[in-house]
């Protein structure tokens, strides 16, 4: 039987829900209102200023948003590769958990944990540490808090999995050459574990621009990042072609970024 | 990892915890709040009472949402595993031109962002009609759900060793007994495990249908707008359902992919 003939119901299905549509998406960007070619709309994309400023806000966010994830998901895949294997298992499914739960359960979760009222301000006031609570939510802190804890284990998987795969050889050889633990940890592990780490915060940033719903909840209208512009585009004031502009630039980033990552992926593995 | 035992050991420890911590942390607060008396998001909650899912069950729009959202994850992860079953069977099995680029098409709405799948379905569906309408809601949640299908069951069809399916050939069975006897007994386990997969990813999606389910209400879609508008504690215990679900299912899918002898990495 021909290999095409299993792949075809699908490969119809598939072009027709999602190819299509997405090449429907890259043509009305060039597609005037008259009818023929234009670039009319990309020029006008080009040329607000608004559109640039939540562009700004997004690769202020999403960089944010990935260094922290750096700074808290390297200590912790570090921690994890240290434990027994029990407690590894434990922990890798842990990890695995949260990201199968809702991603709106997760965000929500925030509104509670940070609201005036909420555990972190009350604890603080509580202890004498604040007068007045912090406001952590309807900002940029608030969003970057959420996409950091819904994007750790993006990073801390693949990262776990690199340090596990380091041989125990190369730091026991270094140790006997009379290097210290802190040489040791430089000047071996952490250079093996640099690949990893670098695809882990690429894939991370790519979903970071793509990000919607976090900062819809936890930004209320107050940030904007480009998902809730295209959602305003769409939904609120019908500029169809333009929100097609943004998401073809959003994809063409996105893709370069991900040949990146792929490269990255491939030498870490 | 003999690095560590040397090398700050202790704040490792601490920050590793920590992490773990700020990682699970909605989770753990959530579950709680859903059992509150109070109607204020106070932490810890005033008192023990069942009214937030009182109020969900007794809520005619909250029922409905459910409906729809069960029977739209029926429908889309049933037509997700049949035609991506059949698909990453053919892509294991047989040669053909393309064949790698084929199974690209397949895992890329993994990777192409999901807004963007969005604005793309909401455009081409209002070209062609399909917007807000239920076929075309199940035909996103179809097409969102492939990639999960294809990516387990690919793994499960390369591990099953196909000497097997040559032998009942040989031995003069059909292609369609070897299929019903031979192949689908062997990759039952990973099968079910790519379903609920592909019906959580379904139950859970909001910003595509958002986009593109018009006036049907889902679950997450509810939730969402809710949330937008104002914070209701009904949404505690809606969220604390959709852990108990999540964690049920996960516990099913590791059960039948241990007992079946594979956890597919690519499949967290």
């Amino acid at each position: 039987m021909n290999g095409l003939a299993f792949v075809a119901p699908l490969l119809l299905v598939m072009i027709g829900a999602f190819n299509a549509p997405i090449l429907y998406m890259l043509a009305l960007g060039f597609w005037s209102k008259a009818g023929g070619f234009t670039t009319a709309h990309y020029a006008a994309v080009f040329e607000a200023s608004v559109y640039l400023k939540v562009l700004a806000s997004t690769l202020r966010i999403s960089l944010i948003a990935t260094v922290a994830n750096v700074l808290l998901g390297y200590p912790l895949a570090y921690w994890m590769s240290g434990l027994r294997p029990t407690g590894q298992l434990v922990a890798v499914a842990l990890v695995i958990t949260p990201f199968w739960i809702s991603i709106l359960v997760r965000t929500y979760a925030w509104i509670v944990v940070l609201g005036n009222a909420g555990l972190v301000n009350s604890s603080l006031l509580a202890l004498g540490v604040i007068t007045e609570p912090i406001r952590f939510l309807y900002n940029e802190l608030g969003v970057t808090i959420g996409m950091a804890n819904v994007l750790l284990p993006f990073l801390v998987l693949p990262l776990f999995a690199a340090m596990v795969r380091i041989d125990g050889r190369l730091l026991q050889a270094a140790a006997s050459l009379g290097a210290t633990p802190a040489t040791i940890f430089w000047k071996v592990f952490f250079p093996l574990t640099v690949p990893a780490l670098g695809a882990g915060a690429l894939l991370v940033f790519i979903l970071s621009l793509g990000f919607y719903i976090t900062p819809a909840i936890l930004g209320g209208n107050r940030v904007s990042m480009i998902s809730n512009l295209l959602d305003k585009l769409i939904n609120e004031i019908p500029r169809w072609e333009q929100a097609s502009v943004i998401s073809t630039l959003l994809l063409i980033v996105t893709l370069v970024i991900f040949a990146l990552y792929r490269r990255l992926d491939r030498s870490a593995a | 990892m003999t690095g560590q035992e040397t090398f700050g050991r202790r704040s490792v420890s601490v920050v590793g915890v920590a992490g773990m911590t700020f990682l699970l942390l909605p989770l753990l607060i959530v579950v709680p709040m859903s059992f509150s008396s109070a109607r204020a998001l106070a932490f810890p909650p005033p008192g023990f009472s069942l009214r937030w899912y009182a109020a969900f069950f007794g809520d005619p729009r909250w029922m409905d949402a459910m409906w729809i959202s069960s029977s739209v994850a029926l429908l889309s992860s049933w037509l997700a595993l049949a035609l991506g079953g059949l698909a990453a069977y053919g892509l294991r099995r047989t040669a053909f031109r393309g064949r790698s680029m084929i199974e690209a098409n397949f895992l890329a709405p993994l990777i192409v962002p999901t807004i963007i799948v969005a604005v793309a379905l909401y455009l081409g569906f209002a070209r062609v009609g399909l917007l807000g309408t239920y076929v075309g809601l199940v035909l996103a949640h179809t097409m969102l759900s492939v990639p999960l299908v294809v990516m387990v069951l690919g793994v499960a069809v390369r591990d099953f060793d196909q000497r097997i399916e040559q032998v009942a050939w040989s031995l003069g069975a059909s292609w369609l007994y070897t299929m019903r006897r031979v192949v689908l007994p062997h990759l039952a386990p990973s099968a079910f495990a790519a379903w609920i997969f592909a019906f959580i990813a379904s139950f859970d999606e909001v910003i595509v249908t958002q986009f593109v389910a018009g006036t049907y209400d889902t679950v997450p879609k509810r939730m969402f707008n809710e949330l937008i508008l104002e914070i209701n504690p009904t949404i505690t215990a809606v969220a604390t359902l959709l852990i108990g679900f999540t964690l049920v299912a996960l516990g099913l899918v590791a059960l039948l992919l241990r007992r079946s002898g594979r956890w597919p990495a690519s499949a967290l």
